[in-house]
């Protein structure tokens, strides 16, 4: 069954073993994510920290193994947690594909509603917001759902952008232009001088958060996303100091606004390129105007840049297990042939790889251009494209196809040197590259590339390690008598799925 | 000395085998089921229902990609097989492949052969593994032959053509060394350092016979002479015979070190098989990915460039190089203090000059660790500029071996610089998010006075970690 509440997801997670609560005081001030951190790495139990002052934490609550990053996605989901990489990415598209309207409900329906502070009782402090890495520009909040009206018609955009709490009623939240809630900052509500309505929600249901991490296209009801992802409508429940409708479910709703012109500095902060990034720059200022939230309130937070290399994360795994079948659908109803786009699982957001039957060099760059030009306009700077055949997560078929399929002198095409825009997060530029320009994306402009690792251009396509179908049945039978040998079918990584093939 | 027998022990012991007990020698499944394993990062597999003399056994040079496994490398059971301490380093290990340091085998005492003589058997009694058509394959062995006094050991791939004939892929240098109709053995069953120093004797650009030395400066080698040719004792299985025939054609890369080699097809009419009591065979399954063969050829070229560059510029930056398994030599990279601007470029261009095998080099800083691919490649999509670190040469560069994309004979070249660039400010450099750079010592330090308190051992899930961890 799909979770309701985060405290419901986190009672699935119990019941599977998988979370730990601990009961004796815990530090925000670095004590929460170091244990997090630590857990991470050993890719153990999720921790849940009962008592840290006035609240409650848990870290990355969202993480999953690199060997199979969406399982605690599909948990959040009411999926069997043995889905295949393939069947979960058919899941979520399968519910993607038939939104559920949402629910209205009153006060006393809304769980996120027990405790309402107004005025001068609004005090963000009242929270261990946890101060995630020694080095950070403050204490954050990280793994939330940022719901922001566009001025001029009934969308709402739910995003993820992560905020840097500065006092009792301020922080500032970090709004790249070129992503849609950045820009509806930007170039609506700034430009018109005019103050942005803002709901943080925190601690949402995970149909909720997951919708907030995908890249739902503009005038579309995030809402009705979320409720496909879920099977039933998604209960909201008006704010108290704006009209913005926010998730009844969630553990702590922050309203306020973001004021034009006003900015605050924002970072340095460890991120998910897995480095220390700096300098610390100016981001818009969000002015508190309400806090509601649930009786003992559990606060989620993400330790970022520990979703690199071998180790997951709740930012890692949600690109694997949100991202990936959410970009693949896009890019199918956008009319390209994929198979699967899956990000590089050892770097979330900055490479993507996408499997397709369709090779021919122009297709293949009308799609890049289609993905570098749409979503993947910041953050993401290599598309690497393979076999419809090769697994976009086995990231050792991937570096294989790259060694001996993409060739220099064809095979890897730049949009440019500098041509094309950058968040300032990255640790490729120097600062003075950077700058601090009031949009937030770097003041200079970078390259993104994609690389062609399908065999379409290889001397002899027909040649080695392609498998027919006795070699796909032999292989079958093969895993069989593995099995029956005692090998542990979890030592055969996406055993089915190549079987199907 | 780490006979096959003893690294097979040490696999028992160290709980890396299964055994698949139900016959499965027909219709090639021997080897699918062998490359299956492979693939997947499957435990060594012995067969021990086989239609033969012998047992076989897969994967006892290979191993998982370094994306399946964090607490095992690929190179765990080749380091293993040398004798490796358990705590040494992978830089400890190439270092020591790259010292080439023969050991005299005059002064040796000639053991007598562990192997003796089975009369009347032939190559179909061995129980190879076949293919789907019932040929049977010999991997994973070396051809002994004897010249003027002097015995070498070349590399071999190939296929049984007959009950007496071998068809066998060898070095086109080994094969113009030995004269028309010299006597050989064929060993297989034979140790890591036998094999390593085939391919370092053989494949490495200065064909040299020395071998059977090379192979004993690796280990403390037990020898025993047949018919004048010196072989490895300790050999599971000989086949003792004649080259009859030389095949300048080539009949199909099918072993990773015939990657950029030029090979000659040799015939072997057999005239006896030796086997030790109950012998093992091991084999690797052609041409798929991470293999033994693979295993094996990646770490002999990664010696051989860190060899060459070591103190190439009469300093040694260059901390390691691997050539990844994952990329099938496609790919090296290597770590390097970057002494200059403009040192990258240099570096990766003298790996390109010492090695035919790839067109890609990835350069990461000193800091970097070998046993963690995730991180070096994590570093090359986050830290080199997508355009002004991605450094594509000119298109007359010679093409390299292990891709599959061209034909003609010259192409570009591509390096990735993933080092901080020096000319940079100390505070332009991002420090990397770990445990020791995102908390103090006293958080930590508190961290380990609470650890029973906040009931760590039992989240950390000790059964998804090694023990040392």
């Amino acid at each position: 069954m799909t979770a309701d509440s985060l405290r419901e997801y986190l009672g699935a997670l119990e019941s599977c073993g998988d979370l730990h609560r601990i009961d004796e005081p815990v530090s925000w001030n670095l004590e929460a994510s170091a244990v997090t951190l630590l857990l991470n790495e050993a890719d153990g139990d999720v921790p849940l920290f009962e008592d840290v002052d006035t609240a409650r934490l848990v870290g990355d609550p969202y993480r999953g193994s690199q060997r199979r990053p969406w399982d605690r996605i599909a948990l959040g989901l009411g999926l069997p947690r043995d889905l295949s990489y393939e069947e979960y990415y058919e899941s979520v598209i399968d519910r993607l594909k038939d939104p559920i309207e949402p629910r209205i409900v009153s006060h006393d329906d809304a769980p996120c509603k027990r405790r309402i502070q107004t005025g001068e009782d609004v005090d963000l402090l009242d929270y261990p917001w946890p101060y995630i890495h020694a080095g950070d520009g403050g204490r954050y909040s990280n793994l939330h759902t940022l719901i922001a009206p566009d001025p001029d018609s009934e969308w709402v955009d739910w995003s993820y952008h992560r905020s840097m709490i500065h006092d009792s009623e301020t922080s500032s939240v970090l709004l790249l232009a070129g992503e849609q809630t950045p820009n509806l900052y930007y170039y609506k509500y700034e430009r018109r001088d005019e103050p942005m309505p803002v709901a943080i929600a925190v601690g949402v249901e995970p149909a909720v958060q997951y919708t907030s991490v995908m890249w739902i296209p503009t005038g579309r009801n995030e809402a009705e996303y979320a409720g496909g992802l879920k099977r039933e409508p998604v209960d909201l429940v008006p704010c108290e100091t704006n009209e913005l409708m926010v998730p009844a479910s969630a553990e702590l709703v922050i309203e306020g606004e973001i004021l034009p012109n006003e900015r605050r500095d924002e970072g340095p902060f460890g991120d998910y390129f897995g480095y220390m990034h700096g300098p610390r720059r100016s981001m818009p200022l969000f002015r508190v105007t309400g806090i509601t939230s649930r009786e003992d309130p559990i606060i989620p937070f993400c330790v970022e840049g520990t979703g690199v290399g071998e180790t997951e994360n709740a930012t890692s795994s949600m690109e694997v297990g949100c991202v990936g079948p959410d970009a693949t659908l896009g890019l199918r109803t956008a009319g390209f042939d994929v198979q699967c786009i899956a990000p590089w699982k050892s770097t979330p957001r900055t490479v993507y790889v996408i499997s397709t039957e369709t090779t021919d060099p122009s297709y293949l760059h009308d799609m890049a251009n289609f993905i570098f030009t749409t979503w993947g306009m910041l953050h993401v700077d290599f598309f690497v494209f393979v076999d419809a055949d090769v697994d976009p997560l086995d990231q050792r078929a991937v570096i294989e196809a790259l060694a001996l399929h993409a060739d220099p002198d064809a095979d890897f095409h730049q949009f440019g040197v500098e041509t094309m825009p950058k968040v300032p997060l990255n640790i490729y530029q120097t600062p003075t590259e950077k700058g601090d320009i009031q949009t937030g994306t770097s003041k200079a402009k970078t390259a993104k590339a994609y690389i062609d690792a399908t065999s379409a251009g290889d001397a002899d396509p027909d040649d080695r390690f392609r498998d027919d179908s006795a070699d796909i049945d032999r292989r079958y039978r093969a895993r069989r008598i593995l099995e029956r040998a005692g090998v542990e079918t979890g030592d055969l990584p996406f055993a089915e799925t190549e079987a199907d093939r | 000395m780490t006979a096959l027998r003893d690294h097979l022990d040490w696999l028992r012991e160290t709980d890396t085998t299964v055994d698949v007990t139900e016959p499965v020698h027909w219709d090639g499944t021997v080897e699918a089921v062998a490359a299956e394993a492979t693939r997947h990062g499957c435990p060594v597999v012995r067969f021990t229902e086989t239609s033969g003399i012998a047992r076989l056994v897969s994967g006892v040079y290979g191993g998982p990609d370094q994306f399946f496994s964090d607490d095992r490398d690929p190179w765990d059971r080749i380091a293993g097989a040398l004798g490796h301490p358990p705590d040494g380093s992978y830089v400890d290990l190439i270092d020591r492949l790259a010292r080439w340091e023969p050991a005299s085998i005059d002064e040796r005492p000639d053991a007598e052969p562990d192997a003796t003589r089975c009369d009347g058997a032939d190559l179909y009694d061995l129980g190879l593994p076949t293919t789907r058509e019932g040929v049977p394959l010999v991997s994973l062995g070396v051809i002994a032959a004897e010249v003027d006094g002097e015995t070498t050991w070349a590399p071999i791939a190939g296929r049984g053509r007959r009950s007496t004939e071998l068809r066998l892929s060898v070095p086109r240098p080994f094969a113009e060394w030995c004269p028309p109709r010299t006597d050989v053995s064929v060993l297989l069953g034979v140790s890591a350092p036998v094999l390593i120093a085939a391919l370092q004797a053989w494949t490495q650009g200065q064909p040299t016979p020395d071998a059977p030395a090379l192979a004993a400066g690796l280990s403390d080698l037990q020898l025993a002479t047949i018919d004048g040719r010196t072989v490895p004792a300790e050999a599971e299985v000989r086949v003792d015979g004649r080259l009859s025939g030389i095949d300048p054609k080539d009949a199909g890369r099918t072993a990773a070190w015939e990657i950029g080699q030029e090979t000659t097809t040799v015939a072997v009419e057999t005239t006896g098989i030796a086997t030790r009591e109950q012998p093992t065979i091991p084999f690797a399954p052609f041409d798929r990915p991470l293999a033994d063969d693979v295993h094996l050829a990646c770490l002999v070229e990664a010696a051989k460039l860190f060899r060459r560059v070591k103190n190439y510029w009469g300093v040694s930056p260059v901390r390691w190089i691997q050539i990844p398994v994952e990329g099938r030599l496609g790919l090296c990279i290597v770590s390097s203090e970057i002494l200059y601007a403009g040192f990258e470029w240099q570096l990766a261009n003298t790996l390109f000059s010492f090695s035919d095998l790839f067109d890609k080099v990835l350069v990461v800083d000193e800091q970097a660790d070998p046993t963690d691919l995730a991180r070096a490649l994590d570093d090359m999509w986050v830290k080199a500029h997508p355009a002004n670190d991605w450094v594509f040469s000119e298109s007359h560069a010679s093409s390299a071996a292990a891709p599959e994309y061209r034909d003609e004979d010259a192409g570009s070249r591509l390096y990735i610089n993933a080092t901080w660039d020096p000319r940079w400010d100390e505070e332009y450099i991002a420090p990397r998010v770990t445990m020791e750079t995102a908390f103090s010592e006293s958080v930590l330090a508190s961290l380990a006075d609470r650890w029973d308190e906040l009931g760590l051992d039992e989240a950390v899930r000790p059964d998804r970690l090694d023990g040392d961890d």
